[in-house]
């Protein structure tokens, strides 16, 4: 691909609003067993040999969507890059809130990865109650404010990333490309 | 309102001491499981003087367990009725988001909520609506429970460490539209400890007039062995509780991780004389996240009304909200501080309209809106329907209309525009409008609505017509601001039929201000009026060291400054083909213009549109444009085909009418919407029915739009299925019309699988397909 320095300055403009407007918010409970959805694949293999494990929801709020909703009106462009930005930014976020759990957690597998069930998340939602930060499923299992995660987190066990969980292991520019997005 | 002699203290929490006694299920089903659990804690809270019913997750849209709301609902009240306390009824939150973030409707929050009241009406105290996050689900929640019982109705919100709710509301705006809705207490419960809730609890101890309900939880938890608990000790508990009370809380009590010892400690409080507080009555509006006292001046756009715009006239008539949209957005964006809304057609059937034109604007601009309507019913339903407390226009010295808009004012505490007029017309002299005017605030008085719920717009007539009156206007703004309210007048009126209108308006505006007017409704988009609104503020002491002022002229360099390029202009075209290929929204009007002055519009179009489209197309499809610029190439194009379609013989650029929705549940629109901008940007006219269509409507579309080309997106494989049946229910329908299915989960198989009859990966795949079918 080539640079474009109109998309790059745009991201640099929307990374600096979300810095402004995101309401980070991250809950979770933390159990040493596992409940009954998480005892098959692929959630099992990934908590293989851990020791706990955290069933987390993290949001930016309903800002972010606000303006990505406002920016679809108003600049197409800048919506999509905004969209993006903002989904990174809720990574991001999410990892460093991560670091701070404490000392050996393993990457965080959300619901829908390695080809799990997105139904899955009305489990994660009765033990969760993510409602205290705002989180809500609709009735089609889909998360809003839409910049919203969901998954969980296990201790001691170093699972390590693969891209054979992505979501987008079918269609990935880096893959194509013989790269990762992740270190 | 609820008479307060003392300090009331509620009881803490249900859900903590559950899991304490190690019950994790369904705390509703144990109202009928384990009654005798349940009892047994009401019991442990008899210390206070009011107890809340084990009913935090029940209604039709939360719970989903094993019982019907009734068996439940009756049980819980006779469950709370152990403690021998006065007995609340407990309603939280649905769970669901409302429309327009989710895709549950304020109606059907309504009936969930209406539902428990209906049941409980007769047996319990009161109501506490508790631990909403959402301004407008706590909106539905107190209408539900005002409309079927005659009961108290106490009223929390959740805040979170910013001092927001979760949906960003400002303790301010609670407390405004929560005591607008006739709430008896408001405040806020759980969210954190009581030290982290400090500030929001003193915030609206100096803004609520009525009485302050405030229940923390029991700090933050902290994760200790592996489990949240909560580790505030009481001693700390009831030192904060002291200080909100001896501040002006009225009513206390404990959320999550409190237990009967916290109560019991600070149940010492109950019956204390409550501190009165002075608060001041502004005149204040608000949307979900924008409070607007109406203090100095602020400007009301007035571009929201069919009267005199023909194209507003035809997007009202053709339901094309986008236009309406889009007049709000760049009102916003021109600096109007409030939106005028007027849908007053004689075809249309102007409740419905309201309703809708409210909704959809809240979903894109957070000023609050002025509901403008003759027609009551219009009122009420813009009212009801908005997320906040609006201004409604209008009233004037006439009896009847009075009678018909105050009870909806006082109801859902609208602010109301009062017209210095009557029966008779609009008397002449400044001392008659002062009558009327006082008429006014006399009869709201009597339905209960102070002064500062009310303002006066002393009307402006035109100069051409009736120049000696236009100094009488102005004469009875000075006279009403006795009455102790605040005004309003439509400015523009004053120049129609003289030239250089222009110059009229921004000095009559100067003239007002002067006097009194806090309230011009006029056009945002007239830089020169709202210029001399800002240059008023700096002369008139509002806008402090005129920073403000500053702000906005900071970089003015003369009149010609004017024509300078925003900052996103930086980058320059050197012609139209090579602006739509850069993406230059904002340059693409003015060099389409400047190639009609040489080329003819279908040259135009073929030769420099279409082709650069076309490269760009090309580049975005063999991996070197990302996303971003094929749509920001997009955007031009469609600014530069407005301009020429002007110039085309009519028909001329005639193509295939498309229809696109994102079907029902899927609420995540940006693909539909990249389809359509890329459409536009090739010319086809577009009927967009929005997210989360139900198949129904989906019909209802195609009946009315008649197009030639239907797209759908669906997002999740949940919502496929919602697309299958809103093909089915097309072809029931008579349409014979090729249906193009898209998302993120679609392909080839699937798309046949469900009858659509093409699938395409991306916006420029439609159009390729398109252009095909021709």
């Amino acid at each position: 691909m080539q640079k474009s320095e109109q998309t790059d300055a745009l991201i640099a403009q929307c990374l600096d609003e979300l810095k402004g407007i995101a309401h980070f918010r991250y809950t979770y409970k933390y159990s040493e067993t596992a409940p009954e959805f998480l005892k098959s694949a692929p959630y099992a293999e990934y908590l293989k040999g851990s020791s706990g494990l955290f069933i987390a929801v993290m949001t930016l709020g309903a800002e972010a969507d606000a303006k990505i909703k406002l920016y679809s009106r108003t600049d197409a462009a800048k919506a999509i890059v905004f969209d993006a930005c903002a989904s990174a930014y809720l990574e991001y976020l999410s990892d460093e809130y991560e670091n701070g759990l404490g000392d050996n957690l393993s990457y965080r597998f959300c619901v829908g990865y390695g080809g799990s069930d997105i139904a899955d998340l009305r489990y994660i939602f009765d033990i969760v109650k993510p409602e205290k930060i705002g989180v809500t499923l609709t009735s089609a299992n889909y998360m809003l404010p839409s910049k919203s995660m969901a998954g969980i987190v296990a201790v001691g066990n170093g699972a390590e990333k693969s891209c054979k969980n992505c979501v987008i292991a079918t269609h990935c520019e880096y893959l194509k490309r013989g790269e990762k997005c992740y270190r | 309102m609820l008479p307060l002699n003392g300090v009331i203290v509620f009881d803490g929490g249900m859900g903590s001491e559950l899991e304490k006694l190690g019950f994790t299920g369904s705390p509703e089903d144990l109202n009928i499981d384990r009654p005798e659990v349940i009892q047994a804690i009401h019991r442990s809270y008899s210390c206070a003087d009011c107890i809340m019913t084990n009913t935090f997750g029940l209604n039709a849209i939360k719970y989903k367990g094993k019982y019907t709301i009734k068996e439940l609902a009756l049980k819980a009240v006779e469950n709370a009725r152990a403690a021998g306390k006065k007995v609340f009824f407990d309603i939280g939150p649905t769970g669901a988001m409302l429309q327009p973030l989710g895709t549950l409707s304020f109606d059907e929050a309504y009936s969930a909520f209406a539902e428990v009241v209906e049941i409980t009406k007769d047996i319990v105290d009161g109501y506490v609506a508790e631990t909403f996050s959402d301004l407008y689900e706590i909106k539905a929640c107190i209408l539900a429970i005002k409309e079927h019982s005659d009961k108290p109705v106490f009223a929390t919100m959740t805040f979170d460490s910013s001092g927001r709710t979760l949906t960003g509301s400002t303790p301010e705006l609670v407390a405004n539209t929560l005591e607008g809705l006739g709430v008896d207490a408001l405040g806020v419960n759980c969210s954190a400890g009581p030290k982290e809730l400090e500030g929001v609890v003193m915030r609206l101890l100096k803004c609520s007039s009525v009485p302050v309900m405030v229940k923390p939880n029991r700090g933050l938890p902290v994760l200790k062995d592996g489990k949240t608990q909560y580790t505030l000790d009481i001693e700390e508990f009831d030192c904060y509780i002291k200080k909100f009370i001896a501040n002006g809380v009225a009513i206390v009590g404990g959320c999550c991780g409190t237990t009967p010892e916290f109560i019991e400690r600070i149940s010492k409080y109950s019956g204390r004389k409550i501190k009165r507080r002075k608060v001041e009555r502004a005149t204040v509006i608000n949307s979900a996240t924008k409070l607007v006292n109406i203090d100095g001046v602020k400007i009301c756009g007035e571009r929201l009304n069919p009267t005199g715009k023909k194209k507003l006239k035809e997007a009202l008539l053709n339901g094309d909200y986008d236009y309406l949209i889009d007049e709000a957005v760049s009102q916003a964006e021109a600096g109007a501080d409030i939106l005028d809304l007027n849908v007053g057609l004689p075809q249309l059937d102007e409740k419905k309209v309201m309703a809708e034109a409210c909704k959809k604007i809240q979903e894109y601009v957070d000023l609050p809106l002025q509901i403008d309507s003759s027609d009551r019913e219009a009122v009420e339903a813009g009212v009801r329907y908005y997320n906040g407390i609006p201004l409604i226009n209008s009233v004037n010295g006439d009896g009847e209309v009075m009678d018909a808009i105050f009870p909806i004012a006082k109801k859902y505490g609208a602010v109301v525009l009062g017209l210095t007029m009557d029966k008779n017309g609009v008397p002449k002299t400044a001392k008659e409008r002062f009558l009327i005017a006082e008429r006014i605030v006399k009869r709201a008085e009597e339905y209960g609505i102070s002064r500062n719920k009310i303002m006066i717009d002393t009307l402006v007539v035109t100069a051409s017509a009736e120049q000696k009156l236009v100094k009488e206007t102005v004469e009875a703004l000075r006279l009403v601001k006795k009455l102790g309210v605040k005004t309003a007048l439509g400015v523009s009126n004053v120049s129609f039929g003289l030239p250089n209108r222009g110059l009229l308006n921004k000095t009559f505006l100067t003239m007002a201000m002067t006097c009194g007017l806090n309230m011009p409704i006029m056009n945002p988009l007239d830089g020169e009026m709202v210029g001399a609104v800002k240059a008023f503020a700096v002369l008139s002491g509002e806008d402090i060291n005129a920073e403000k002022y500053i702000g906005i002229f900071k970089d003015y360099a003369g009149a010609a400054s004017a024509l300078k390029p925003a900052e996103t202009e930086h980058i320059a075209a050197a012609n139209l083909y090579d602006c739509i290929k850069k993406g230059i929204k904002s340059q693409a009007a003015h060099l389409c213009k400047t190639e009609l002055e040489e080329k003819d519009a279908m040259t135009v179009v073929n030769d420099i549109l279409i082709a650069a489209l076309q490269e760009v197309g090309r580049l975005y499809d063999e991996g070197t444009l990302y996303l971003p610029q094929l749509v920001a190439s997009a955007e031009a194009a469609k600014c530069a085909f407005e301009v020429v379609t002007e110039k085309l013989p009519k028909g001329a650029a005639k193509k295939q009418k498309v229809m696109l929705a994102t079907v029902k549940g899927d609420v995540h629109d940006i693909g539909k919407n990249i389809v359509k901008v890329v459409l536009q940007s090739y010319g086809y006219e577009v009927a967009d029915l929005g997210k989360d269509v139900p198949p129904e409507s989906v019909a209802e579309g195609y009946i009315k739009h008649k197009p030639d080309v239907i797209g759908l997106s669906a997002l999740m494989t949940t919502t496929v299925k919602s697309m299958e049946e809103t093909i089915r229910i097309l072809r029931e329908n008579g349409c014979d019309c090729p249906v193009f299915a898209g998302g993120a989960v679609l392909n080839e198989d699937i798309a046949k699988k469900i009858s659509a009859d093409y699938y395409t990966k991306d916006a420029l795949g439609f159009v390729k397909v398109l252009e095909k079918l021709k």
